[in-house]
Formats: structure tokens, sequence, C-alpha cells
């Protein structure tokens, strides 16, 4: 009876386990096929599509797509603009909404509620509604086809604002005070106390805005005027629409600015998922 | 997006803000490192979300060009604007497309996620491996989904999945060419993109269910159905109706894989909301028409973000 019972309790674990993979290889399979793909020739591609060694390197295998979008096609200097671009944005995005997020949870000044409340407003607003307009002001700050046109006009976020204020609306008022007494000023509490504090939710914003800056499209396609301040999605736009097609290096081109995003994110797997999603923003 | 936290708290913030005033003594220097350290995100959010969203109103009833065109002045033309994109095919094409997308990807993304949320609500090893892979896809960009699921639905009968329906006996399909079947390949890339992420927000929304209660439905006899419908779903209404809103309207912003993809073809089977403004402002140049398509917009997202708030509030 024990035994009958152990043994259907297996077969039950390695059913799920098996429906666990097969679902796997649902998200998995389109992944992996881009990576494959990339290191097979144009012909191999075309040929391996109606069988699964399209999943699986065949043929004849070489580094040849990857050689050509780096030299060629100059994949370097869009990663650049890309990397620049995200840096930029991420770090202003970070320190400068987390400073009025203070300012609005912990300081008391007059217009605090009302700005408070012209924020949450502001959030209810999508961006591509303004995107236009948004447009005109930067054309006429003369910030197109520049990394300020790309990565300054997306810093003051509502959304981000909002969510530092009620991370610091939480925090204990005691703390302010007790280093008000010890002689400590209000803008160095921030830095000296308030900041350390508030790891989980700057590494959330920050999560959130570098995705948000690496897949942007719709701005950068308004914004950028010719190849030199292209970034990665606009330059792989660029080459799927182009007038020979090469299949080998589209994919060497994708797989190449989608693996670092990959890396850094199998390594903070844990603060990507929770970061994501406690807010369920899309880049 | 939480818009609908934010809505909820306008009419809770009065009182608390009251309460942290009279506990505390106005200082010197507070006033003023509070306004500077306002002025940076402030000064952006005016220039670049404010002022844009005023432009947008007061240009959607003129004429106004993006590049102006020689001899002609701006005027005012009314609801001129309005009244082209309830009377115009193309507009009012953009507009059902969007709605169909958003009825493709909602309920798919729905009913997939809660499943997958409850598929993977168990504790045995790995599990957590598993809900990392599903999550991924949510890490690629969307212009490299949208051109890898390009090649994923190539036509022919050589095609990838093309191949492998043919196996199950459904001839080839020609996807992104048809203009009955493009929408719904740009719908399946963007369920196989953000299924990961709704799953493991409902995931989040499950774990908050008390263990004692399935015990209690275990003892009452109920099956795996009943406990499904009875237990878990009433319990995690506002999970699912913060996914259903969110999902709602990131579906509404469609515009990437149109954008790399199809230009809105074929025969504007999928041309979006968004697409019809980037287009009609950037590329026609109707900065008037383009902006009144955006106001439209905005007003569609707020009325489901306010009936978000009602469905939220409601207890």
């Amino acid at each position: 009876m024990i035994s009958i019972s152990i043994r259907r309790k297996h077969i039950s674990v390695a059913c799920l386990y098996l429906a666990y993979i097969v679902v796997a290889c649902l998200f998995v399979l389109p992944m992996l096929y881009m990576f494959v793909s990339s290191v097979k020739t144009d012909a191999q591609i075309v040929e391996d599509m109606s069988t699964f060694r399209a999943f699986i390197p065949s043929g004849h295998i070489s580094a040849e797509n990857y050689s050509a979008i780096i030299g060629k096609v100059n994949f370097f200097k869009f990663f650049k603009n890309s990397v620049v671009v995200a840096i930029l944005n991420v770090s202003l995005v970070t320190i400068l909404n987390a400073m009025m997020g203070y300012a609005l949870g912990l300081l008391s000044f007059k217009g605090k509620k009302f700005m408070i409340s012209f924020i949450i407003a502001l959030a209810i607003i999508p961006t591509e509604s303004v995107i236009i307009n948004r447009f005109m002001v930067a054309l006429h700050l003369h910030m197109l086809n520049s990394y300020a046109g790309l990565a300054l006009p997306t810093v003051g976020y509502p959304m981000f604002i909002f969510l530092y204020y009620n991370h610091f609306k939480g925090m204990p008022r005691e703390l302010l005070e007790a280093a008000i007494v010890d002689g400590e000023t209000y803008n160095g509490i921030f830095w000296k106390i308030m900041l350390p504090l508030s790891k989980p939710v700057i590494s959330t914003v920050a999560i959130m805005g570098f995705i948000r800056s690496w897949g942007d499209l719709l701005w950068p396609t308004l914004v950028t005027r010719d190849e030199t301040y292209r970034t990665l999605p606009l330059a792989l736009r660029a080459l799927s629409t182009d007038v020979y097609i090469f299949w080998g290096q589209i994919f060497a081109f994708a797989s190449l600015m989608t693996l670092p995003v990959l890396i850094i994110f199998i390594l903070f797997q844990k603060q990507f998922i929770q970061s994501l999603a406690m807010t369920g923003i899309k880049g | 997006m939480p818009s609908f936290l934010a809505l909820r708290s306008i009419f809770t913030m009065n009182r608390r803000s009251i309460s942290l005033r009279r506990s505390h003594h106005i200082r010197d220097g507070q006033t003023a490192t509070a306004w500077l350290f306002c002025a940076p995100a402030l000064l952006s959010v005016f220039l670049f979300y404010l002022i844009p969203f005023c432009l947008s109103i007061a240009y959607s009833f003129t004429n106004k060009m993006l590049v102006p065109r020689i001899g002609r002045s701006t005027e005012f033309v009314g609801v001129g604007n309005y009244l082209k994109i309830f009377s115009n095919d193309i507009a009012a094409k953009a507009f059902v497309n969007t709605g169909l997308y958003a009825l493709m990807v909602v309920p798919a993304i729905m009913v997939i996620g809660t499943i997958l949320a409850v598929f993977v609500n168990r504790q045995v090893k790995g599990v957590k491996t598993f809900r990392a892979i599903y999550f991924s896809p949510q890490v690629v960009t969307m212009t490299v989904v949208a051109v890898v699921w390009s090649f994923i639905f190539s036509p022919g009968e050589s095609g990838l999945l093309n191949s492998f329906l043919g196996l199950i006996g459904i001839p080839p399909q020609s996807w992104l060419q048809n203009s009955n079947q493009a929408l719904f390949c740009i719908a399946v890339m963007y369920i196989w993109q953000s299924l990961g992420l709704q799953m493991i927000i409902i995931l989040g929304g499950l774990q908050y269910i008390p263990e004692e209660l399935y015990e209690a439905g275990r003892l009452d006899g109920c099956s795996i159905v009943q406990k499904f419908l009875y237990i878990t779903v009433p319990l995690l209404k506002n999970t699912l109706v913060y996914v259903l809103i969110s999902t709602t309207i990131n579906t509404l912003k469609l515009f990437t894989q149109v954008y790399v993809l199809t230009n809105g073809g074929p025969n504007h089977s999928t041309t979006s909301v968004v697409y019809l403004l980037y287009k009609a402002g950037f590329i026609n140049s109707q900065l008037g028409y383009s902006s009144a398509i955006a106001v439209v917009f905005f007003l569609i997202v707020l009325i489901i973000s306010l009936i978000q708030n009602y469905a939220m509030s409601e207890k």
C-alpha cells in the first residue's frame, strides 16, 4: 500500500516537471531560435526552417554574421549610443525623482499638498499622448539629434516620483527628527541617511528605468535624424527593413543586443522580477 | 501602472498630511531644501509632460502643421480635427484595430496568466527557476521580439510555424501578409513577451490567500475546480482587476510591432491609434490632427483608469 502511494507520488511529481519543461520550451524556443540562427549561414537558416534543426546549430557554423555586424553594420556605434543614453537617463531618473519623492514624502512646506495631487494627476497621462508635442518642445530647445534630446526628456517621470513619495512617506519621522537634533541638515539627511536606507526602491526604479530606456523605440524615432545618434532598437529596425535582408546578420544583431540584458537578468533575477512585478510597467 | 493607487490616494491624502503637519514644527531650511529638491524633476515634468499636454489640447483645435506651409498661417478650426477622427475610415480602423488587439491580448493574458500562476504556485524544488524562465521574455526588447517572431511567422510551406502546423494537417498561412491574420500575429508576440510578468503579479496575489481556506475547502469536499472558482478567484479579485486594467492600458499603446513589421498594413489592418498619431503628426506633418488623436487617446485611458479606481475601491 505504502509503496504504491509513494510510487504514485513520484509519477505525479515527474508529470509536474514534464509540464513545467513543456511550458518552458514555449518561452525559450523563440530565443533559442534567435541565438542558434545567428551562427548559421542564410541558406542554412532557410533550409532548417521547416524542421527541428531550426533550434540546433547545424551546417557550417561560424561567427561570420557577428563579424559582419560589428564591421559592416557598426554594431558598437549603436551599442555605445544606447549605453550612453541609458547611463545618463537611468542615473538622473533614479536620483532626481528620489529627491522630489523625499521632499514630498518627508519634508513639510507650503504647496506640498497641491504638488502631490499634481504629480498624481500627471501619472495618469500616457506618454504616447504627449509625445508629438514633446517633440515640439525638444525642437524649440534645440535638443534634436543629441544625447541630451534622447536621454533628458524622460527623466522626470510622475510614476517614479509617486513610487518614491510612497516609499519616503512610510519612513519613520523619528529618524528625521533625531538627525535634526544631532545637527544634520535636511539636505544631508537625504544623502547620508535616507538614500542608504532606500536601496530596494532605488534598484526598482533603476531596473524599470533601464528596461524603458533600452527598449524605447517611439521617442528615439522622433528625436534622431540620422545614424549618428541611432540607438539599438532603431538600428535593428533599419537593418530588418533594408532593401537586402540578411537573415543571419539580423539574428546576430538581435542576439548581441539581447545578451547583455539577459546576463544582467540572470545575475539579478530576484530584483528584476520583484521590481517589474511591483508596478507591471512596460518598456 | 498603478494609477488606481494614484487616484485613490487623492482622497486619503488630505487627512494624512494634516496630521503630519501637526506633529511637526516648521524649521528653517526645510522649505528651501524641499523646493530645491523638487526643482529638477519638476522642471523636467513641466517641460516634457505638462507643456506638451497643454499644447496637445490647444493644437487639437487648430490646423497647425509640423513644418509650416509658406503663406498659410495656423488657424483655429474648432472641432474640425475631432470630426475628422470620427468621419475618417483609416482613423476608425485604427481605433477598431487597437480595440480588437486588446480583445485578443487581455483575455488571453488573464486566463493563461492565472492558470500559469496557479501552476507554479507550489513548493517544489526548482520551481523558482521555472518562474524565472517564464518571466525571461520580459527582458527581451519588443523590437527584438517582433523581428524574431516575424521569422517564426514566415509565410509559405517551409515557414517555421507553418511547417509545425503542417504536421497536424493545417495548411500554410500567410500570417503577417494576410490582413485577417496580421493583428493576431502581433498579439501573439505581445502575449509571449508579457505573460510571465502578469503570471508573477498574479502569483503575488495568490500567495496572500491563506492555506487554511483551501484546507477547509478540502474538508468540505470541494473539487479542484470549485476551490479555484470559490476560493481563489474571489480572493484574487483586486489583483485580477489590476492586471486587467494595466494590461488593457498597455495594449492600447500598441506601436512597436506595427512600426517594426507592418507599417500599419496590409490594407490598414494593423494601424493602431499610436501609430496613427505618429504618422499623422510626424510623417504627414498634421500636428493639429495628431494632437486631437492624442487627446482622444488620453480620454480613453483616463476613463479606463477611473473604472479601475471604482472597481478597486468597491469592497
